[in-house]
């Protein structure tokens, strides 16, 4: 007698899964996002393509101390530290990157960088449009990075 | 084992040597109690209190400083204790009070003891809340090093080093407590040689390379163990690069070359390797203009303009001229294709054949360090050979040994001295003769008839006889001497005389076997053991030894030419009416006398192969570019006949090849027949080669040479010493010519290989020293410019006075371009009169 009993639960199951699904569909709009015409949202941890921040008075944060480099698990980030010229200086203090590359092609989006640095000035941003049809493209330089298509990335909520 | 006494820690009963110290004992036991202050090279001080441990005392337990606490036999100690353990932590973190957070941008950082031992014996946090002092960062303390006083943490270890290995204390401690600072002493300067050894042995990150300033991080560097190749002493060290460039070089122990130490040229003057003006490719001359070619079409052209001249004026028609920078596999394929391929016997180095050197060098240079008498002629290790003068110094200051000096100047090393003879120049070899009769005098053996009475011989020589009968004294009574002679007495007019003079001396005294010629340049006694002269065969072998002939030509398919060749002065002399072709490889004679431009102008071809564009090379038909020692593998022998390897540490700069591939190459176009003959297409080949065929060599191999290379015997090559007579008249005087010139070299001179490193342009300082009372006659301020004139040529430059020139003479340092003593020779050597005027 059972199979009769089994046989009407389940009608009676996907009745009001349809019944949802019906009402969704006459409630509320798609959320499919038609990439890359229309903006894709992120999480806010979300890592995309990195970038390199600078302090408010426009200092560079980095200062060369090529630890995310030392962190990097692929080997995607290449550093030359130089001294700063103290009448111009580039970042606070001593010392800042005279070069920085990221090699997004080695890149793992781990975040590796981020957590390494002690200046908060790598971080991987929102920034996902990737795509490329030059391999160079993906390097990304320190001109790149320090002027990111979506700048200003928080990467901790203050406090 | 009967001495050694037994000690206890942590209840495990050790073996240690009576008086060693516990941080020694129990380091070998496997215990590494940490230190900073404490550095086994320099005396204990126990200022940093990093190595305490408890030990068991007669009132109960106490803390001690392993560091200053030699073992006692049957002493028990704890390293392990609570109290221990407690006291190391408390230390780091006193320590690091006042420490700045600076490892991000701290050269240092990655291979700092500090962070390490913090890592692993400090406290994990501080109780120390309040604002850190504030001390000068980046100090400069002088152009090479660089100071952070908040990083400092007062170990005296630069300051020690300075006083104990250079006997130069340059540096301080100021103020008291947490304001301690270390600095220079009020308008002192740093500028002793081996400065940058305090780089190397600071502790933390307070003393920094300038020139390699943030320019790596430790953990990226790619390191090598190399040598260094400024000198003949071939000190070790290791080049750390990065993305193949020389990013700095640092000391390598080798107990028996250097200890752990290298000069400041060694260390900082490495800006040849990335040079921006380093030849990138092939050049040739095209339509009167050098334009870049390739390698094939240089080779080529080589080939063409040696085998023309070779057919139209016969194979001695052509000369080349090695380095005595260069390696031995250089220089021996460069013999080789000259002997065997070209068929000429024009073969040699600058201070190559005309030196009267004892080809075996020195006999050690460790024996440098335990010497009791130490013997220095035409020497100046301080600006010579830094590491070696401190060695001396030590061995004076340390070791009692008592320094004899004879020499044309009062070298620094003269404030060391016992005896410092300054004999009137060109009479040298009269004071020589004054010590042989002195010691023979003092001895019951028979005197030469042709031996002058010792007071004849000192005023010939102007010099005091008490001084000579001290010397003569101190030599004789030596049990462990040091005896070397320098390029300065070995080369130019009656330097062979000289040199049996001098050698009759140290005969005299016998210690014939303990004299030694202390090469100043840093393969110039392996270029010489390569064959690179006009009438040597590899090893020395005279070129009139059939067999060496035979087994050479079997070898190399060919037939050796058994007429001598021209030595490097005579080659110059007759280019462009003999020599019709040159190849100079790293030489640049026209760099070191500008007036031969012309005659190599004239030359039918000019072959260079080199780092740089040389004013030679701007005269060739062929620029050929080489590859700098890092940049390929090779074999140095220095001084005390130690064959050292330098592998390759970096990647060529451009097209540049390494001499050895460049040699190989061209042989094999010049004869295709003697294929098998030149069948080396590595160095280790190469090497294998000359081990087979110089007999001192024999048994060597790249692989065997290991870390610190490998001496070849000092009686493969047989030299007789016994008491010679000599024709050495004292020179005259000429009116035309009142000044004598004394040249040699200075460890910061103008030199392309030095010139290269632009931060240190400012060390070397281009003048000819003059004696003050000798300016003041010629009316010659400081700094003023003057014309140096001899019967060769002239030089401008600027006047330097200094007291320790001898009156009459003239002090001409080599390798400054600007002005190139070498016009002033004659018959390209030294020991010559100039006169002086000043220019307005
Ligand atoms: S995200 Fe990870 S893989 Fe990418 S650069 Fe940073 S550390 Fe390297
Ligand atoms: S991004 Fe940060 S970790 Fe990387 S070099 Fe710059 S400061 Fe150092
Ligand atoms: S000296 Fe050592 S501990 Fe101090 S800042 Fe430099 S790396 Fe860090
Ligand atoms: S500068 Fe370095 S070596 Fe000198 S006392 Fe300070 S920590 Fe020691
Ligand atoms: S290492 Fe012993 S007191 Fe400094």
């Amino acid at each position: 007698m059972s199979g009769l009993k089994d046989v009407y639960e389940s009608a009676r199951e996907i009745g009001k899964a349809m019944g949802l699904t019906l009402k969704t569909l006459a409630t509320e709009k798609p959320i499919t996002v038609e990439y890359p015409d229309q903006p894709m949202a992120v999480y806010p941890r979300f890592r995309g393509r990195h970038e390199l921040r600078r302090y408010e008075n426009g200092m560079e944060r980095c200062i060369g101390c090529c630890l995310c480099e030392a962190a990097c698990p692929t080997g995607a980030i290449y550093v030359e530290a130089e001294e700063n010229d103290p009448d111009n200086p580039i970042s606070p203090g001593e010392r800042h990157a005279k070069v920085y590359e990221v090699n997004l092609l080695r890149c793992i989006f781990c975040g590796d960088c981020e957590r390494a640095c002690p200046t908060e000035a790598i971080v991987l941003g929102h920034y996902i449009d990737l795509a490329s049809y030059d391999r160079r493209d993906f390097i990304l330089t320190k001109e790149d990075l320090l002027n990111p298509p979506e700048p200003n990335t928080i990467i901790r909520p203050a406090g | 084992m009967s001495d050694w006494i037994t000690i206890t820690i942590d209840g495990k009963e050790i073996q240690a040597k009576p008086g060693e110290l516990l941080v020694d004992a129990a380091a070998r036991a496997g215990i590494h109690i940490p230190v900073f202050c404490y550095h086994p090279k320099l005396d204990p001080l126990g200022a940093c209190r990093m190595c305490l441990v408890e030990a068991e005392g007669r009132r109960g337990k106490m803390l001690i400083t392993a560091c200053t606490t030699p073992v006692a036999d049957g002493g028990v100690y704890y390293y392990e204790s609570e109290r221990a353990v407690d006291a190391r932590q408390g230390t780091l973190e006193l320590i690091l009070i006042n420490h700045p957070l600076d490892c991000p941008i701290c050269d240092k950082g990655g291979e700092c003891p500090l962070q390490d031992q913090t890592l692993e014996h400090g406290p994990g946090k501080s109780h120390f809340w309040e604002e850190k002092n504030h001390k000068a960062k980046h100090y400069p303390l002088s152009d090479l090093i660089m100071l952070d006083q908040e990083r400092c943490i007062v170990c005296w270890r630069c300051i020690r080093y300075l006083e104990e290995w250079e006997d130069k204390p340059q540096l301080g401690l100021f103020h008291r407590g947490g304001e301690t600072v270390i600095d220079k002493f009020p308008d002192g300067k740093l500028d002793a040689y081996t400065s940058g050894s305090i780089i190397d042995i600071c502790p933390v990150g307070a003393l920094t390379n300038r020139l390699a300033r943030f320019s790596y991080r430790p953990w990226e560097l790619e390191k090598t163990p190399s040598i260094c190749t400024h000198c003949g002493m071939g000190c070790n060290l290791r080049i750390d690069s990065r993305t193949h460039r020389i990013r700095r070089n640092v000391a390598r122990e080798n107990a028996a070359v250097n200890d752990e130490w290298i000069c400041d040229k060694g260390r900082f003057a490495m800006g040849f390797a990335s040079h921006p003006e380093r030849l990138q490719e092939p050049l040739a001359r095209i339509n009167g203009e050098l334009r870049p070619v390739s390698w094939p079409e240089a080779l080529d052209r080589v080939v063409r303009g040696l085998k023309r001249v070779v057919e139209t004026h016969g194979p001695a028609a052509v000369a080349a001229i090695g380095s005595a920078k260069l390696s031995n596999e250089a220089n021996y394929l460069l013999a080789k294709f000259m002997r065997g391929v070209v068929g000429s016997n024009n073969l040699d180095f600058r201070e190559g054949s005309a030196v009267v050197a004892d080809p075996r060098g020195i006999p050690s240079l460790a024996d440098a360090r335990d010497a009791d008498v130490i013997v220095l002629m035409g020497c100046d290790p301080g600006e010579e050979m830094p590491v070696l003068a401190n060695f001396l110094k030590r061995a004076v200051l340390r070791g009692g040994a008592k320094m004899i000096i004879v020499h044309p100047r009062a070298i620094e090393l003269t404030q060391y001295a016992a005896a410092f003879i300054n004999p009137t120049i060109g009479a040298e070899s009269a004071a020589f003769d004054a010590l042989t009769r002195a010691t023979l005098d003092a001895s019951d053996a028979i005197i030469p008839d042709w031996l002058p009475e010792v007071e004849e011989a000192a005023q010939v020589a102007g010099i005091s006889v008490e001084d000579v009968r001290e010397a003569a004294r101190l030599l004789s009574q030596a049990k462990r001497p040091f005896i070397v002679y320098g390029v300065d007495y070995a080369w130019g007019y009656g330097a062979r005389n000289l040199v049996t003079a001098l050698t009759n001396w140290v005969v005299a005294a016998g210690h014939g076997e303990r004299l030694g010629f202390l090469h100043s340049q840093a393969n110039a006694l392996g270029a010489a053991d390569m064959g690179m002269a006009p009438d040597r065969l590899p090893g020395h072998r005279p070129l009139s030894d059939a067999r060496a002939r035979r087994e050479l030509e079997a070898r190399w398919q060919t037939e050796i030419p058994t007429q001598p060749g021209l030595s490097y002065g005579a080659m110059m002399a007759s280019t462009p009416d003999r020599i019709r072709a040159l190849y100079l490889m790293g030489a640049d004679p026209v760099g070191e006398k500008p007036a031969d431009a012309k005659a190599l102008a004239e030359l039918d071809f000019l072959v260079v192969q080199d780092m740089f564009l040389t004013e030679s090379a701007k005269l060739a038909d062929v620029v050929l570019p080489a590859a700098s020692y890092a940049e390929s593998r090779g074999t140095f022998t220095n001084t005390e006949r130690r064959v050292q390897r330098a592998p390759q540490a970096v990647r060529t700069v451009g097209k540049s090849v390494a001499d050895w591939a460049i040699l190989m190459h061209l042989a094999r176009r010049y004869a295709p027949d003697k294929k098998d003959a030149w069948d080396t297409p590595s160095v280790d080949a190469i090497f294998a080669e000359i081990a087979e065929v110089v007999p001192a060599y024999r048994g060597m191999s790249w692989e065997n040479l290991g870390e610190s290379g490998q001496q070849w015997p000092r009686d493969a090559v047989s030299l007789s010493r016994e008491l010679r007579p000599h024709s050495g008249a004292a020179i005259p005087p000429s009116p035309d010519y009142p000044f004598r010139l004394v040249v040699g070299s200075l460890l910061w001179d103008g030199g392309t290989v030095f010139a290269a490193t632009p931060q240190m342009a400012g060390l070397a300082r281009q003048a000819a020293w003059l004696h003050p009372d000798d300016a003041a006659r010629l009316g010659v301020q400081e700094g003023d410019a003057i014309e140096i004139r001899s019967r060769g040529g002239s030089i401008r430059t600027f006047a330097h006075l200094d007291p320790s020139i001898k009156p009459g003479s003239v002090f001409a340092p080599y390798s400054f371009p600007a002005a190139p003593v070498g016009n002033l020779f004659d018959d390209y050597v030294p020991r010559t009169s100039v006169a002086i005027e000043k220019v307005t």
